[in-house]
């Protein structure tokens, strides 16, 4: 009843404000030869993007010329509040932008199934998982996200260590950054986790050498076993590499972006956890440290019996509100919005790794030669298999664990209990 | 801010009449536009805040009694209020609204001492008049990346406290220190407001009983519980309901740069926490019981401090 | 008294400092609005070496801020004049005049004070949208003179309150009015508070994001904040450009403030110097 009454306010206010003709950019009247389709993002503001955009806008043009495409970036900090106010008023855009994982997964039912328009790009394209819901796809991945472990080849250098070869165990892992500690007195980990993101890709980024592979797929799958001495491991590890000092000093207040990976770029930490796309990724490091200088390593083992693979999903995806006037159209533009032409231009303009496989990228810097042909085998990351609300307890969780004020086994249980509700 | 102070300088000593304040008397009787003319002079201001602020507020009371996902639209009666109580991050929350209020007279009393020594003409008083006013025109963002680098772990502040011996502070990522330090921002941010609403006040202050204390010898600390204090009263209340809604209603920027409510969680405050439930974690319904409690506690909060307000007014 | 002088100077010492914590972050923004991305993530505090004002020009460019401060200015203004007669208005009718449930909307209006706005955002803006007024310049203002009207009626309430009852007397044997005490005496003798008022009103409006963000979605309605604010993107990632940002929506605040400070300054003087 209440949900009917809703649905009528929503309506009347579409009606009423068609009747209004006041700027109303999601209407047009059938009538109109041109129509318009209005997109929101956080992106399209930005210099790098500039000729993705064009691009892609370009690739739609030519499918439909009398259609306008409206870019609105909106500033992140707010995009997901704007995007609920705006969808619960029955204003919002008609293709939206999202974040691979929770935040897309907790808003599905806004949202247009897509499979059946993006059957063709489903081989072209990476890392549909994380814009999927119980099998069914809800927006088309643009760039993939993950957790590449960059390392500092100078320091290695310094410390008399081979840069070509980094630490494939943690043992050898931990003596090395003691041997650069030593020679350049550089932190091993550069750590922010003032927002609770530090653990995120501390559990990702290292998740692939302490979970055997059966728990790490059983983990994605959605068979989490908290009881598993591995699991506990992640969090002992987070634990004990702090207070064996090998993060910088203060890492509950250093803001991962971009204070952390500003430590890494100025060489006080040998090694950070970083990205693959947008920032904090091989093209901005390379950047301070020189292309060359910027090596990447698979994740310690730490169990044996662990493969280390790359962790990675999905990074950013376009979808379709279920309330667009035209799906096919909407549908249209996201698939132009993933074409291999702007893709290609998302990647040398922003140096995001796209989900686009069939990109060149071999005569990129060393560091996305390295990272590229691992994406084949690599796997989800840990972390985006949480929901939003466990993720933001580990956050506060991972704080206690640093100052000391919570036990690992108290931590997991917490986690567990949580995991389990939603 | 500065009214109440003006409206001490245009009335001067005569504003003894105690608490009350109408009774225009001689009102032209019988004449009917006269007797609706109050009405007429709230109608568009009433209109506006039931229409634009009550009325959402009550629509998100509704709100608060349905369901969040798959629940979306039925009713749930209680059950989003037992959650929040059970949260620890509201409990969180809420002790820092309290925390708040008892930091509110040192919130207070800091531009107040800062403008009684401009008022006594400390060297570069004017100067110091003009420049405290410049951080309340910059956003909350900016001071808040501003002070982010200023009181990181490596930032300057420490490197100044190590020359002299002292260890670092954490600022930002102790959960015992962390809020105290963004209370102590937002106050640096705004005290040039009350500072200027202190100043008109002092304008209204009666200078020679000021000299004849002076005369007699009387220290700083006494003249200023002697004469300043009471001089002030008007101008000291005013202060407080400001600050005080300052503090309830607008720290969100800061938090929000700062803390993001941490570190632990220890920063939360009330409209962070709706905040989150909306944005982050998709729970409007959630959201807007939070929203309610909250109101609801704002609502005490007015109210005791408008009847403490009248008492102190009437002693006057 | 050489005593009484060395006291004096202990004081002025911390607040001299005090007022160097209070400009230095201008200057720091300054400083950084002329650096590269590069030399921020560098060194973030030494002054720069080399003056990159293509930031600024960057930032006034990059997202149509002209068009942007347009808006600001329209939207401010509009609402401070509404804010101040609306009131002004009321504030005269709850302290001057005594009519039934006077207390009473007194107190709903502080009540309406205490209310963050988080607390009634996505409620109101589903009114807005229903009333069609979402996305329109009236929207923005009317949201604006809600949110800020408590806090003006309460400062002007207060502000009357203080003029006599006997001025008010003489007008009214006068021949004046309700209405004509107000135009005639109310509003000049609220003119100092009217001032202050409009001031903090004005830059509450200005400093706004999330009102507008909210009430305005389409990006040629942007107010000049919400467009410095999404110079920031998902990463925070070109501190410099949005250092350039901030400063473009300071200055003008600042200079409102230097300009009308004097006034504010000139009346204190002259209270504390007579007697």
């Amino acid at each position: 009843m209440k949900q009917r009454t809703l649905w009528s306010v929503v309506l009347a206010t579409g009606l009423a404000v068609t009747g209004c003709g006041s700027a109303a950019p999601t209407q047009s009247s059938p009538g109109e030869p041109r129509s318009k389709i209005v997109v929101w993002d956080w992106k399209s503001g930005e210099p790098g993007v500039t000729s993705y955009i064009e691009k892609a806008k370009a690739d739609f043009a030519t499918k439909h010329p009398d259609v306008t495409v409206e870019f609105v970036a909106q500033p992140f900090d707010q995009y997901y509040t704007l995007l609920g106010a705006a969808t619960q008023s029955g204003k919002g855009p008609d293709v939206m932008l999202f974040n691979g994982g929770g935040q897309i997964r907790d808003r599905v039912d806004g949202l247009l199934p897509l499979d059946q328009y993006v059957a063709e790009d489903k081989q072209r394209l990476a890392g549909w998982d994380a814009f999927s819901k119980d099998g069914t796809i809800y927006a088309a991945p643009v760039t993939l996200q993950g957790h590449p472990i960059y390392y500092n080849k100078s320091l290695y250098q310094k410390a008399g260590l081979d840069p070509a070869n980094p630490p494939k165990t943690w043992d050898e892992f931990v003596s090395d950054c003691a041997a650069i500690n030593k020679a350049a007195g550089a932190k091993c980990f550069a750590l922010g986790n003032k927002e609770g993101f530090g653990i995120q890709f501390f559990m990702s980024g290292l998740g692939p050498g302490i979970l055997t592979p059966k728990e790490y797929d059983d983990w994605i799958a959605g068979k989490r076993d908290w009881t598993s001495p591995h699991v506990k491991e992640i969090f002992s590890l987070w634990k004990k590499v702090n207070d064996d000092g090998l993060n910088n000093d203060g890492a509950n207040s250093t803001a991962l972006f971009n204070d952390a990976f500003a430590l890494f770029n100025t060489g006080k930490s040998a090694t950070v956890i970083g990205l693959m796309s947008d920032v904090g990724h091989w093209k901005d490091f390379g950047e301070f440290l020189g292309a060359d200088q910027v090596g990447v390593m698979t994740a310690p083992v730490v169990t044996s019996g662990a493969t280390s693979v790359l962790p990675y999903d999905g990074g950013i995806g376009y979808g379709v509100a279920k309330s667009t006037k035209d799906p096919e159209l909407a549908a249209d533009l996201v698939r132009s919005l993933t074409s291999t032409g702007a893709l290609t231009a998302f990647y040398t303009g922003a140096g995001a790794i796209t989900s686009d496989t069939t990109i060149d990228v071999s005569q990129g810097a060393p560091a996305v030669a390295a990272i590229v042909p691992q994406i084949k085998d690599g796997k989800p990351a840990l972390h985006v298999a949480l929901s939003s609300t466990t993720l933001d307890l580990m956050g506060r969780l991972s704080q206690q664990l640093l100052s000391g004020s919570v036990s690992v086994d108290e931590a997991v249980r917490q986690l567990a209990a949580s995991d389990k509700v939603s | 801010m500065v009214r109440s102070a003006a409206a001490e300088r245009t009335t001067g000593a005569r504003f003894e009449r105690p608490g009350r304040h109408g009774g225009t008397g001689g009102i032209p009787r019988g004449a009917r536009a006269e007797r609706l003319a109050p009405f007429v002079l709230v109608a568009p201001a009433v209109l506006i805040i039931v229409a634009l602020r009550l009325w959402p507020l009550l629509l998100g009371v509704n709100f608060s009694f349905t369901g969040d996902g798959e629940r979306n639209g039925t009713s749930v009666g209680f059950d989003n209020y037992a959650q929040l109580l059970d949260d620890p991050l509201f409990r969180t929350a809420l002790r820092n609204v309290g925390l708040l209020v008892v930091l509110l007279p040192v919130a207070v009393a800091i531009p107040g001492l800062l403008a009684t020594f401009i008022y006594l003409r400390v060297p570069g008083h004017r100067l110091f008049r003009g420049v405290y006013f410049f951080p309340a025109v910059l956003s909350p963002v900016i001071v808040g990346a501003i002070f982010n680098l200023m009181l990181g772990f490596d930032g300057p502040l420490n490197a100044a406290l190590g020359a002299i011996g002292l260890g670092p502070i954490d600022w930002l990522g102790d959960p015992g220190v962390a809020m105290f330090t963004v209370i102590g921002v937002h106050v640096w941010a705004t005290f040039g407001m009350a500072l200027v609403v202190f100043l008109a006040g002092f304008s209204t202050l009666d200078a020679a009983l000021l000299d004849a204390a002076r005369m007699d010898g009387a220290s700083l600390p006494r003249i200023i519980w002697h004469v300043i204090i009471p001089g002030l009263s008007r101008t000291i209340q005013f202060v407080f309901v400001t600050t005080m809604i300052g503090m309830l209603t607008s720290m969100f920027g800061l938090l929000y740069v700062m803390t993001s409510g941490g570190p632990e969680g220890s920063t939360y405050l009330p409209e962070f926490y709706v905040w989150i439930q909306q944005g982050r974690m998709n729970r409007p319904a959630l959201a807007s019981a939070a929203s309610t409690v909250l109101f609801l506690i704002m609502l005490v909060v007015g109210i005791l401090q408008v009847s403490v307000l009248r008492r102190a007014g009437r002693e006057d | 008294m050489p005593g009484k002088r060395l006291g004096r100077w202990m004081v002025a010492v911390p607040m001299a400092l005090l007022a160097l914590a209070t400009v230095y972050p201008l200057v720091f923004t300054t400083n950084v609005a002329m650096k590269t991305r590069r030399e921020y993530i560098l060194d973030r505090f030494s002054p720069t070496t080399s003056l990159h004002l293509e930031n600024i020009a960057a930032a006034w460019n990059s997202v149509g801020m002209a068009r942007y401060f347009a808006n600001s200015l329209i939207v401010v203004t509009a609402s401070v004049i509404l804010l101040l007669l609306f009131g002004s208005m009321a504030g005269f009718a709850l302290s001057q005049l005594r009519f039934r449930g006077s207390s009473a909307l007194f107190l709903g209006c502080l009540a309406a004070l205490f209310v963050p706005f988080q607390v009634i955002m996505v409620p109101l803006a589903r009114v807005m949208a229903d009333s069609g007024l979402i996305d329109t310049y009236p929207g923005l203002i009317l949201a604006y003179v809600a949110q800020f009207l408590p806090f003006t009626i309460f400062l002007m309430t207060s502000h009357y309150r203080t003029i006599p009852v006997e001025i008010i007397h003489a007008a009214r044997i006068d021949g004046n009015s309700t209405y004509g005490v107000y135009r005639r005496i109310m509003i000049p003798l609220g003119a100092p508070a009217l001032l202050s008022v409009g001031i903090l009103d004005a830059l509450f409006c200005w400093n706004d994001v999330l009102i507008a963000l909210l009430m305005m979605p389409s990006p040629e309605h942007r107010t000049l904040m919400v467009g410095v604010t999404s110079l920031r993107g998902q990463y925070s990632d070109n501190i410099p450009q949005f250092a350039s940002g901030v400063l473009i929506a300071a200055i003008p605040v600042l200079l409102l403030y230097l300009f009308l400070q004097r006034q504010i300054a000139d009346g204190v003087t002259a209270g504390s110097t007579k007697g």
